[in-house]
C-alpha cells in the first residue's frame, strides 16, 4: 500500500516537473533572443517575456475587466451548454430510437467552425435587446452554448446508455420503475462521461468565446483585443492579452481536473 | 447599471434557449420562435433632411448606434465623436452594410468608394437605397485624416534609393492614367483577379479618381502622390489623440513622432523629376491592404500598361484581406513596398517598426457616415 501510495507520488512529482523544466527552458531561450534565432522571427513579431508582462502589469485594469467579459461568456456558455447537452441525452437514451439519430444531429454542430456559426447567431440575436452589450453578450454566450452542448450531449449518452453488464436486470428483478432506474443506475453511471465531457468543453468554451468577440458589435473581451492589437501593429499588447488567455485557460483546466478528483474520488 | 445589463443577457439568454427548446420539442419551426423574440424595432428614426448633422451625430452616440470596423479605422470617428461632445464608443460593423440595412446602425461607416456604393446602387450586392441616404464627410467635418498610401522600411529606401523613385514614378504614372480613365482602368482591375463585380469595380474607379484629385479643402490636386504638408500634419495630430495604445513604451514613441519620423518627400520629389539611375532591386513586389479592387487600380494599371517594365521594374502585386497585416509584411520583409492608411503606419512605428510613406495617393479622407434619410 505504502509503497503504491510512495510511487505514485513520485509520478505526480516527475509528471510536475517535466512540463515545469521545460517551460523554463522555453523562457529562458526566449528571453535570451535564442528562440527567434530558431523560429527564425524578430522581437517585435515575438516580444520579449520581460516586456509583455510590464504590459500586463501596466494595464491590469483594463486586462481584468476583458478577461471578466470574456470569462463570462465562456462559463455562462459552458453552464448553458452542459445542462442543455444532458437533458438532450436523458432524452436521447429515454427515447432510443429518435434519440441516437438526433444526436448524430447535434454533434454535427461541433463541426461548424465558430467563424461560420457566429455571424448567423449575431444576426439571430439582434433584436433581443436595443443595447449592444446586452445582445452582444446573448450572442456570444448562444455560440459557446452550441459549441458545448454537442460535446456534454454525445458523452453524456453513452454514460447513460453504457452501462455496466447485468446492472439493468438487477433493477428490474428489484421492480423498479424508469425514474428509480434513471437515477441509481444511469445518473451515477453518466458522471465519469459528464467530466470527459467537459475536458473537451471547457478549453472549447474559452476559444470559441475570443473568436465570437471578434465577429460581436459590442467591442470587448481578451479575444477582441488580440485581434485589435496584432491588426495595429502592436504585438507586445497582443502578447500580454495571449498570455491572459492562457493563464484563463490553464487555470480552468487545474479547476476542472482538480473538481474531477473530487468528485470522482468521492464516488469509489 | 452594469449588473442589471449581464443579469439581462443571461435572462435573455436562458429565455431564447427554452423557447428554442420548446420551438424543436413542439415540432414548430424555429423561424417562430426567433420572430417571436423579435419584438420591436424602435420606430424612432422619423426622417426629415432639416435635422443638422451635428444633432444626428449626437443622437446616434446617445443611442449607442454609431458604427465602425474598428481594427484601426475607428480614429476619424472618435475625432468626430469628440467635435460633438460624445464618448468614443462604436458598434463593430461587419464588413456588409446589413447593420445599417436593419436599423441596428444608425450611422454607419462607409468608404466612399466602397459601402456607399453597395448601400446606393442597384447593381449585384448592392442595397438600392439611392438618394435615400444622406452622408457626413470627415473631410468636411474637420477630422479628416490620409488613408491609403505608398511605403516601405526605412532600410529599404536607404538601400535601394533608385527602386523606390523608379518605383514611384511608375506607380504614379499608373494612378494618372487611372484616373483620366477610370472606365479602363476599373476593367483593368476586373481582369487582374477582381473581389467585386465589374459594376461596382467602375464605380470605385469613378469615386477613388476624386480622393486622388481632391484634397480635403475641396481643392483640386494635379500632382498624384504628393504628400500635403498640411493634411498629414492633422492626420499625425489627429493620430496622437486618438491611437490609444497600451504598451507604454509605443504610447511615449507615438507622443513624440514628428512628420519626419513617418515619410520623406525626397523620393516622390525625385520620381517626379524622372531622376533616378538603373533600379538596384529589379524584382519587387507591393503588398495591398485589402483585395484586388480599384482602390488600388493605379498599381494594376502601370503593371498592365507596362510602365514598370519601361523603369527597369518586375513587380508582383500581393492581394490583401481579412487579417494580413500589410504594415507587417513589409516591415519582415516578405513584401518590398505596402499600401496602408497613414494612422496604421504611425501606430506600426509607435509599437517600434521604421517603416516610411514614401507617397500619399488619397489626398482627402474616404470615410464618411451613412444615414438612412
Amino acid at each position: 500500500m505504502s509503497v503504491r501510495s510512495n510511487s505514485k507520488r513520485k509520478n505526480a512529482v516527475q509528471s510536475a516537473i517535466l512540463p515545469l523544466a521545460f517551460g523554463a527552458v522555453l523562457v529562458t531561450a526566449w528571453q535570451t533572443g535564442l528562440l527567434h534565432k530558431l523560429l527564425n522571427t524578430d522581437e517585435y513579431v515575438l516580444p520579449y517575456p520581460t516586456r509583455i508582462l510590464t504590459i500586463i502589469g501596466e494595464n491590469s485594469d483594463k486586462i481584468m475587466e476583458n478577461v471578466w467579459a470574456s470569462l463570462e461568456v465562456a462559463l455562462l456558455g459552458l453552464v448553458f451548454g452542459s445542462i442543455l447537452g444532458y437533458l438532450i441525452a436523458v432524452f436521447a437514451a429515454a427515447f432510443t430510437k429518435i434519440g441516437s439519430g438526433s444526436l448524430t444531429i447535434i454533434s454535427s454542430f461541433n463541426a461548424i467552425p465558430i467563424v461560420a456559426l457566429a455571424p448567423v447567431i449575431i444576426n439571430w440575436t439582434k433584436d433581443v435587446s436595443p443595447e449592444a452589450e446586452v445582445r452582444s453578450t446573448v450572442a456570444k454566450v448562444v455560440i459557446v452554448t452550441i459549441v458545448c452542448m454537442a460535446s456534454m450531449s454525445v458523452n453524456a449518452y453513452r454514460g447513460l446508455t453504457e452501462l455496466p453488464a447485468f446492472s439493468q436486470d438487477l433493477m428490474k428483478t428489484y421492480g423498479a420503475g424508469r425514474i428509480t432506474e434513471f437515477a441509481k443506475l444511469r445518473l451515477p453511471n453518466s458522471v465519469p462521461y459528464i467530466f470527459t465531457a467537459l475536458r473537451v468543453s471547457v478549453p472549447v468554451s474559452i476559444i470559441s468565446a475570443l473568436v465570437s468577440e471578434y465577429f460581436a458589435e459590442y467591442v470587448i473581451g481578451v479575444g477582441r483585443q488580440i485581434r485589435e492589437n496584432i491588426l495595429i501593429a502592436q504585438y507586445s499588447t497582443a502578447w500580454a492579452y495571449i498570455i491572459v488567455a492562457c493563464v484563463i485557460g490553464i487555470a480552468m483546466y487545474v479547476l476542472l481536473i482538480a473538481a474531477e478528483a473530487l468528485v470522482l474520488k468521492k464516488r469509489r | 447599471m452594469r449588473l442589471s445589463k449581464k443579469a439581462l443577457a443571461v435572462l435573455i439568454t436562458a429565455a431564447m434557449i427554452t423557447s428554442a427548446m420548446t420551438a424543436c420539442s413542439s415540432s414548430s419551426s424555429s423561424a417562430d420562435a426567433s420572430s417571436a423574440s423579435s419584438s420591436s424595432t424602435a420606430g424612432s428614426s422619423t426622417a426629415d433632411g432639416a435635422t443638422a448633422d451635428g444633432d444626428r451625430i449626437i443622437a446616434a452616440a446617445k443611442e449607442g448606434k454609431v458604427g465602425n470596423w474598428g481594427l484601426g479605422n475607428e480614429y476619424e470617428i472618435f475625432a468626430l465623436l469628440t467635435k460633438y461632445g460624445q464618448e468614443n464608443k462604436f458598434i463593430s460593423q461587419a464588413f456588409d452594410m446589413d447593420g445599417f440595412d436593419d436599423g441596428s446602425i444608425t450611422l454607419a461607416s462607409a468608404m466612399t468608394y466602397n459601402e456607399l456604393g453597395l448601400v446606393k446602387n442597384s447593381y449585384e450586392g448592392g442595397y438600392k437605397y439611392g438618394d435615400k441616404v444622406g452622408i457626413i464627410d470627415m473631410n468636411d467635418e474637420g477630422v479628416a485624416m490620409l488613408e491609403d498610401n505608398l511605403f516601405c522600411t526605412k532600410e529599404f529606401a536607404k538601400k535601394n534609393p533608385n527602386t523606390v523613385k523608379a518605383f514611384i514614378a511608375a506607380s504614379m504614372k499608373g494612378w494618372k492614367y487611372a484616373c483620366e480613365n477610370p472606365e479602363e482602368a476599373a476593367k483593368i482591375v476586373y481582369e487582374a483577379g477582381s473581389s467585386v463585380s465589374s459594376d461596382h469595380q467602375a464605380y470605385m474607379a469613378s469615386e477613388v479618381k476624386k480622393l486622388c484629385e481632391t484634397d480635403t479643402k475641396g481643392n483640386k490636386v494635379t500632382d498624384y502622390g504628393k504628400m500635403d504638408e498640411a493634411a498629414m500634419q492633422q492626420t499625425l495630430d489627429l493620430a496622437k489623440k486618438y491611437i490609444k495604445l497600451d504598451d507604454s513604451t509605443a504610447a511615449d514613441k507615438l507622443k513624440s513622432l514628428t512628420l519626419d519620423d513617418i515619410r520623406s518627400t525626397s523620393y516622390w520629389e525625385d520620381a517626379m523629376k524622372e531622376s533616378f539611375d538603373k533600379p538596384e532591386k529589379t524584382d519587387v513586389s507591393i503588398q495591398l491592404k485589402w483585395l484586388p479592387q480599384a482602390q488600388f487600380m493605379g498599381y494594376f494599371v502601370a503593371n498592365a500598361k507596362g510602365y514598370y517594365k519601361d523603369v527597369g521594374l518586375n513587380v508582383n502585386i500581393v492581394s490583401g484581406g481579412g487579417d494580413i497585416g500589410e504594415t507587417t509584411a513589409v516591415n519582415n520583409g516578405t513584401v518590398d513596398f505596402g499600401v496602408t492608411w497613414v494612422s496604421n503606419l504611425i501606430s506600426a512605428n509607435a509599437g517600434g517598426m521604421d517603416l516610411l510613406e514614401i507617397a500619399q495617393v488619397y489626398q482627402r479622407s474616404g470615410l464618411v457616415l451613412v444615414y438612412k434619410k
